[in-house]
C-alpha cells in the first residue's frame, strides 16, 4: 500500500500555487520551525533517521552537523539535477509541489543557518524550472523568503540555477563546480563540501526529496516519521518505477516495502504473458538483481546492500524475459561513457572501453575472452577515482556478466542475441583490422 | 613535524605535508603524472596510489595528508596492480607513435612501463582519434592523441602565467587539451608547459627533431638573461647547446623560467660567436689567435695613457675583481655601460626583470669595494672627443640583443684612437675596432652572479665551444704578459663593505 | 561576426550580477547566445561572450564543450532529441530514432538539407514512466511517443 506523506496532495492542481498550497497547510511548518531552535531541528532530523534520497543515502542530520562553526557564509544547495537513468521523482515533486520543496528548504536553511540557497535543476527540465521560478517569486511576495522572514529575524534568499546537460552535475561536488560556472567536474575530497564547498564556503547539498521530507519531520516529529520504514531505513520513499510493468510511475511507499508488492500491487504487475527476468532497483548505477533476488528484496538500504546492490535514487527498472541483457548493458555503458567527465583516467578510459567491448560483442565480433575482460576492466575501475561514476559503470557490468553470463556467452558464440535471435547492431567499433594496442 | 613510515623507511615531514611529499622526502619512487610541486593538486591521473596501514581502500598520495605514525607503502601487490591498470588505462587510446615522438627517452609513459607495464593489455577496440600536430604558434606543437589529460598545462597557464590559454574541452574520452580555436600560446612562460608535460603532447618547436634526448648531456648553471638569475640546466653534446630547462630553486625561480631566458643558449653556440681575434690595420682586417691578440693589447696598454675601461653587468664577479684591480694599476677610468636603466625596476610579477643583466649587483659590489665610482658613458663620449681618452677597452655584453643601442655605442667609442672590443658574440660591426678578442660565454666559465636580491649564485663551466675564448680574468693575465698555464680563477669572496649593502 | 542583441546583452549583464561569481553567468549567457545564433554556438560567439563578460575564452569554451545542451555545430530549426536510455530504449527509443533518421535521410546528429531538423539520441530525460520521450529544442517533453505521433509532428513542424 502506498503511504502518501509527501505526495498526499499531488493529485490537486491547486497544490502548485501558493494559495492552493496554503489551503493544505502550506508554510505552517515554517512557522512551527521558527519556534524551534536551529539545533533542535537538526536533532529532530538526526533522530528521524532521514537519509539522503538522491542516491548515496547519507544521514541528513549528520551531514548538517559537519558544518564548521567559523562564521562563514553557508550555502544550501538543492540537488535537482535528477539524471540517474530511471529516476523521475524530483521532476514530479517540483512540478506538482514546488512550495513543498521551498518550504522544506527554508526550514533546512534555518536549521543550518544558511542565508542563501540555490535549486540546481537540470537544464532539460524546462517545466520544473518555470514552475520553481514562479513559486520562488510567490514565496518572496508572501514574505516567506527575503529579509526577516515572518518576523523571525531569519533572512534567506533563494535562486534557481539551470544546468545544461551533464549527468555528473548530480554528484554533489560536480554540482558545485557547475554552479561556480565551471565544467561540472567533481572535486577532490577532502575537503568535503560542508567544510569547503560552493566558492570554498561551507555548503550543504541535499536532494529534492530529502529537503521536502524535512517539512514532514517537523510536522509529525522524528518518532512519527520513524514509524515508517525499517530501523536503518526510516520514512517513506518515492520509487520511480519504469520498464516492463503495466502501470509505471512514481509510488510513495514506506522503506522496507516488498519489491514484489511494488511490482504486482502498485504497478499492476508485468505485461501479460511475461516473466520477470531482472530488476535494476536503484537507478542504472545499481547492480542488477535476478528474478529470484527481486522477489525476495525489500526496498530499503540494508536489504539491497546485502544483496550486493543499492537503493540509490529509488529508480526501479523492471526487466521481463523479452529483454536481451547484452543489449541493456550496452545501453547503460553507452550512457556512462557519454557522461564520464573525463578527469580521472580509469573512468575516462574505462567507460569507453567497456562500451566498445559490449558493442563489439553485439555486432558479432566478440571474442571468448571479452566476457572475462569486461569483468576485469570493471574491477579495476572500482574505487580508483574521485567520484562514483566509475563505480557506477563498473558495478552494473560486473553484475550483468555475473548473473547473465549465459546470454553473453551465447552472443559471443553465435553472434546473435540468445533472447531475440537477432544481431543488435548499433555501432561497430571493432573493425576487421582492429588496431592492436602495443 | 610528523613521523611516518614510507616503504619501511621512517621520515619526518612538516605538519600538513601530503604523502607524495613524504615520498619525495624519503627519496622513494612514486608514479605520478598530474601532481607537480609547483602547481595545485588535481588528483586525476590516479597513478600515485598508496596503501595506508589500517585503511582498506587505496588512497592517492597527492591529496592525502600525512598523519602522525602513518605507515604507508606503494610496493604491495595491491598497489602494483592498481598502478598497472591505471597506466594501462592511460595507454589504451594512446597512439603507437613512439618512434616519431620527440618525447621519446624522457616520456613518463615509457618510464613507468618498465615497472608497471601490463604487456598484454587486451585492448582490441578502435582507439579514439584526436587532433595531431596542432600548431600553437611560434613555440609549441600539440599532439592531442598523446595527451594523458594530466591538466598540468591548464593549471600552469591558469595559476602561474595567469594567461589562461589552455583548457580541456569536451568530456569523457573525447576530452582534449587545447586553446580556443587554436589560439597561439605566446606568453613569455609558454615553454614551461613543454617541460611539465609528462608525455609527447606538448613539444617545443625550437627543439623538435633536433636531437634524441639520450644523446644529450647536461650541466646546471644560472641564466644570464636578467637580474633574476633563474637556475637552469643546459642540454648539449659535442655539436653545441640544444636547449635550456629550469632547475628548481625556491628562493630564486621556483620551478620555472621565462622563454626569453630559455632562448639565450643560442648566443653561446658557435654560429653566433666570435671565434678568433681580429686586428684592424687601417681598414685591413687580420685574424690572429686570442692569446696573441691579448698579449699585443697588453703591451700596448702598458704604454698608453688616457685609458678607459667600459664594463657591463654581463660578467662574473670574479672577472670584475680581476679587471678592476688591473685597471686600477694602469690608472684607467672606469665607465659603466647600462642598457635601458630606466626600466631596470620593471618586473612582470613572475620572474622576468627589466634589468637584462645577470650580474648588475655583482658589478656594483665590486665597484664599491674597489672604491670606484664608475662614470657614465656620456662622459666617455666627451672625453674621447676632447682627446682626454685615447684607448678604450670594452667588456662588451654577451647578450647583444638586450643592448639595443649597441651599434650606436660602438660607433661612438670607435672614435677613440684605439678600441679594444672584448666579446663572446660575433657582429660584423666589430671588425672596425682595432682589436676584437673572443670571450667566453656564460656556459664556458666558472664564477658568480649576484642576483637582484643579492643572492650569490655559481655558474659553472659546462662546455667549451670556442676553444680560444677567454674570461676577463684570463685576459688580464695575458694583458700582464703572463701565460695561462696553471692559471686558476680566484675563489670569490663577497666584498665586505662598510655599512653593508 | 556574432553580436548579442541589445536585449541579450542586457540579460547577460543581469546574469553577471545575479550570482556570486561572474563565471556562473557563463551557462545562462550561452543559452541566450545560442538562441540568438540560430541554435548553436560558433567560435565567434565564444569570442564575443568573452569580450562582453570579460572572462577568458578558455573558461567559456570549457563550459560550452562540457554540456550537451549547447550545440557546437549548426542544428535544424527543430532539434529532435529522442531518449534512448534504458526505459526509453526498452519502449522503442532506438527504433524511433532509426525510423526518423531514415525518413529524413540523415544520420544521428546530422541536419536535414532544408535546415528543418536535426535528430539526436539523448540520454535519460527523466520521464521513464511515459517512455519513449522526446524533447524538441529546449522545450517541454513530448511523452509516450510512437511512430504515428512522430510522423504527425514532423508533418506539422515547418
Amino acid at each position: 500500500m502506498e503511504v502518501k506523506l509527501l505526495t498526499e496532495h499531488y493529485d490537486k492542481p491547486e497544490f502548485k500555487n501558493i494559495e492552493g498550497y496554503k489551503k493544505h497547510g502550506g508554510y505552517e511548518m515554517l512557522k512551527k520551525a521558527f519556534k524551534m531552535k536551529p539545533k533542535e531541528i537538526i536533532e529532530e532530523v538526526k533522530a528521524s533517521g532521514l537519509r539522503g534520497r538522491g542516491g548515496a543515502g547519507f544521514p541528513t542530520g549528520m551531514k548538517w552537523s559537519f558544518l564548521p562553526d567559523n562564521g562563514e557564509t553557508r550555502y544550501l544547495l538543492c540537488n535537482a539535477d535528477e539524471g540517474e537513468p530511471g529516476t523521475f521523482k524530483d521532476r514530479m515533486m517540483m512540478e506538482k509541489a514546488p512550495h513543498q520543496l521551498i518550504e522544506g528548504m527554508i526550514i533546512s536553511a534555518y536549521a543550518v543557518n544558511s542565508t542563501k540557497s540555490y535549486i540546481y535543476i537540470r537544464g532539460e527540465y524546462t517545466q520544473s524550472i518555470r514552475t520553481i521560478e514562479k513559486a520562488i517569486k510567490e514565496a518572496y511576495e508572501a514574505g516567506y523568503l527575503g529579509k526577516n522572514i515572518l518576523g523571525s529575524g531569519f533572512s534567506h534568499d533563494m535562486d534557481v540555477y539551470s544546468g545544461a546537460g551533464a549527468y555528473i552535475c548530480g554528484e554533489e561536488t560536480g554540482l558545485i563546480s557547475s554552479l561556480e560556472g565551471k565544467k561540472g567536474q567533481p572535486k577532490l575530497k577532502p575537503p568535503f563540501p560542508a567544510v569547503q564547498g560552493y566558492l570554498e564556503k561551507p555548503t550543504i547539498v541535499n536532494n529534492v526529496e530529502t529537503l521536502a521530507a524535512v517539512k514532514y519531520i517537523i510536522r509529525d516529529g522524528a518518532a512519527a516519521y520513524k514509524k515508517y520504514g525499517t530501523e536503518k531505513s526510516a520514512g517513506t520513499k518515492l520509487f520511480s518505477v519504469s520498464g516492463d510493468v503495466v502501470k509505471p510511475g512514481n509510488y510513495e511507499v514506506p522503506l522496507g516495502y516488498s519489491l514484489k508488492d511494488l511490482i504486482e500491487k502498485e504497478c499492476g504487475g508485468l505485461k501479460p504473458g511475461r516473466k520477470l527476468k531482472a530488476v535494476i532497483p536503484g537507478g542504472s548505477s545499481a547492480p542488477v538483481l535476478n528474478a529470484e533476488e527481486s522477489y525476495r528484496a525489500t526496498m530499503d538500504y540494508e536489504c539491497l546492500a546485502q544483496m550486493g546492490s543499492m537503493l540509490g535514487s529509488g529508480a526501479v527498472i523492471i526487466i521481463d524475459d523479452s529483454r536481451c541483457m547484452v543489449d541493456l548493458l550496452n545501453v547503460i555503458l553507452h550512457f556512462y561513457h557519454h557522461e564520464s567527465c573525463g578527469q580521472c583516467t580509469p573512468c575516462r578510459e574505462g567507460t569507453g572501453w567497456l562500451e566498445k567491448i559490449v558493442t563489439s560483442i553485439m555486432s558479432g565480433r566478440g571474442r571468448p575472452q571479452d566476457i572475462d575482460l569486461l569483468d576485469t576492466v570493471a574491477q579495476n575501475m572500482k574505487g580508483r577515482t574521485i567520484c562514483a561514476l566509475s563505480d557506477a559503470a563498473a558495478l552494473p557490468t560486473i553484475s550483468f556478466v555475473q548473473k547473465f553470463r549465459d546470454e553473453f556467452e551465447y552472443y559471443v558464440r553465435e553472434g546473435r542475441s540468445k533472447v531475440t535471435g537477432k544481431q543488435l547492431r548499433r555501432h561497430n567499433n571493432r573493425g576487421h583490422h582492429a588496431e592492436m594496442h602495443h | 613535524m610528523l613521523k611516518c613510515t614510507i616503504n619501511g623507511k621512517e621520515v619526518q615531514v612538516k605538519a600538513g605535508a601530503t604523502i607524495i611529499e613524504a615520498y619525495m622526502e624519503a627519496k622513494e619512487n612514486i608514479a605520478h603524472y598530474c601532481w607537480h610541486p609547483g602547481l595545485s593538486i588535481a588528483g586525476v591521473c590516479r597513478m600515485c596510489m598508496v596503501e595506508i596501514e589500517g585503511n582498506p581502500r587505496l588512497q592517492i598520495a597527492c591529496n592525502t595528508k600525512v598523519a602522525e605514525g602513518m605507515k604507508i607503502n606503494n610496493t604491495s601487490a595491491k598497489v602494483k596492480e592498481s598502478v598497472e591498470w591505471t597506466l594501462g588505462f592511460h595507454l589504451i587510446n594512446h597512439p603507437l607513435d613512439c618512434p616519431i615522438c620527440d618525447q621519446a627517452g624522457e616520456c613518463g609513459l615509457q618510464e613507468y612501463y618498465m615497472s608497471y607495464g601490463k604487456y598484454n593489455p587486451g585492448m582490441a577496440e578502435q582507439k579514439v582519434k584526436k587532433n595531431k600536430v596542432v600548431d600553437l604558434g611560434s613555440k609549441i606543437v600539440l599532439d592531442s592523441e598523446r595527451c594523458i589529460l594530466c591538466d598540468r598545462c591548464v593549471r600552469f597557464t591558469s595559476e602561474v602565467s595567469k594567461t589562461n590559454e589552455f583548457g580541456i574541452f569536451n568530456r569523457g574520452d573525447h576530452a582534449e587539451i587545447g586553446t580556443v580555436d587554436g589560439m597561439p600560446v605566446e606568453n613569455n612562460y609558454a615553454l614551461n608547459v613543454v617541460d611539465i608535460c609528462p608525455v609527447g603532447a606538448l613539444t617545443s618547436k625550437d627543439f623538435r627533431f633536433k636531437q634524441r634526448v639520450w644523446y644529450l648531456k647536461e650541466f646546471e648553471t644560472v641564466c644570464n638573461g636578467c637580474s633574476t638569475g633563474c637556475n637552469i640546466k643546459v642540454h648539449f653534446n659535442e655539436n653545441g647547446l640544444y636547449r635550456v630547462k629550469p632547475v628548481h630553486n625556491e628562493a630564486v625561480n621556483g620551478y620555472w623560467m621565462c622563454d626569453q631566458g630559455r632562448d639565450l643558449y643560442k648566443f653561446a653556440n658557435k654560429e653566433f660567436r666570435q671565434i678568433k681575434a681580429t686586428k684592424n690595420e687601417n681598414g685591413h682586417v687580420v685574424t690572429l689567435s686570442a692569446g696573441a691578440a691579448a698579449k699585443e693589447v697588453g703591451a700596448m696598454l702598458n704604454k698608453s695613457s688616457g685609458l678607459a675601461l667600459v664594463l657591463t653587468g654581463q660578467y662574473t664577479s670574479e672577472e670584475y675583481n680581476s679587471i678592476l684591480s688591473y685597471a686600477k694599476n694602469l690608472s684607467a677610468e672606469i665607465y659603466y655601460w647600462k642598457n635601458n636603466p630606466e626600466s631596470w625596476d620593471e618586473f612582470d610579477g613572475i620572474l622576468y626583470r627589466g634589468d637584462h643583466n645577470p650580474n648588475t649587483k655583482g658589478l656594483e659590489l665590486e665597484l664599491s669595494s674597489a672604491g670606484i665610482k664608475a662614470k657614465d658613458l656620456k662622459d666617455l663620449y666627451s672625453a674621447i672627443e676632447s682627446g682626454k681618452v685615447k684607448t678604450v677597452v670594452v667588456a662588451a655584453p654577451e647578450v647583444q640583443k638586450n643592448y639595443e643601442n649597441l651599434e650606436e655605442v660602438f660607433n661612438k667609442l670607435n672614435k677613440a684612437d684605439q678600441l679594444i672590443w672584448l666579446t663572446s658574440g660575433r657582429n660584423d660591426l666589430f671588425e672596425k675596432a682595432n682589436y676584437v678578442i673572443p670571450m667566453k660565454s656564460f656556459t664556458e666559465k666558472k664564477g658568480t652572479f649576484v642576483n637582484h636580491k643579492g643572492i650569490e649564485q655559481k655558474i659553472s663551466k659546462g662546455v667549451t665551444i670556442v676553444s680560444e675564448s677567454l674570461s676577463l680574468s684570463e685576459i688580464v693575465e695575458l694583458f700582464k704578459g703572463n701565460d695561462l698555464v696553471g692559471f686558476n680563477i680566484p675563489t670569490y669572496e663577497r666584498p665586505q663593505l662598510l655599512g653593508g649593502v | 561576426m556574432f553580436q548579442l542583441s541589445a536585449d541579450g546583452k542586457k540579460k547577460v549583464q543581469e546574469y553577471l550580477k545575479r550570482y556570486e561569481t561572474k563565471r556562473s553567468a557563463i551557462i545562462p549567457a550561452l543559452y541566450i547566445a545560442q538562441q540568438e545564433n540560430g541554435g548553436w554556438v560558433s567560435p565567434d560567439v565564444v569570442k564575443h561572450l568573452s569580450e562582453v563578460m570579460e572572462l577568458p575564452m578558455t573558461h567559456i569554451n570549457e563550459v560550452l564543450t562540457f554540456y550537451t545542451m549547447f550545440n557546437k555545430k549548426p542544428v535544424g530549426r527543430h532539434h529532435i532529441q529522442i531518449c534512448t536510455n534504458v526505459s526509453c530504449s526498452m519502449a522503442g527509443g532506438h527504433d524511433l530514432a532509426d525510423y526518423l533518421c531514415e525518413r529524413l535521410g540523415v544520420v544521428d546528429g546530422e541536419m536535414t538539407k532544408d535546415g528543418r531538423f536535426t535528430i539526436s539520441r539523448a540520454e535519460c530525460l527523466g520521464s521513464c514512466d511515459t517512455a519513449p520521450v522526446i524533447q524538441i529544442n529546449i522545450d517541454d517533453y513530448i511523452e509516450n511517443v510512437d511512430k504515428a505521433k512522430l510522423d504527425q509532428l514532423v508533418n506539422q513542424l515547418k
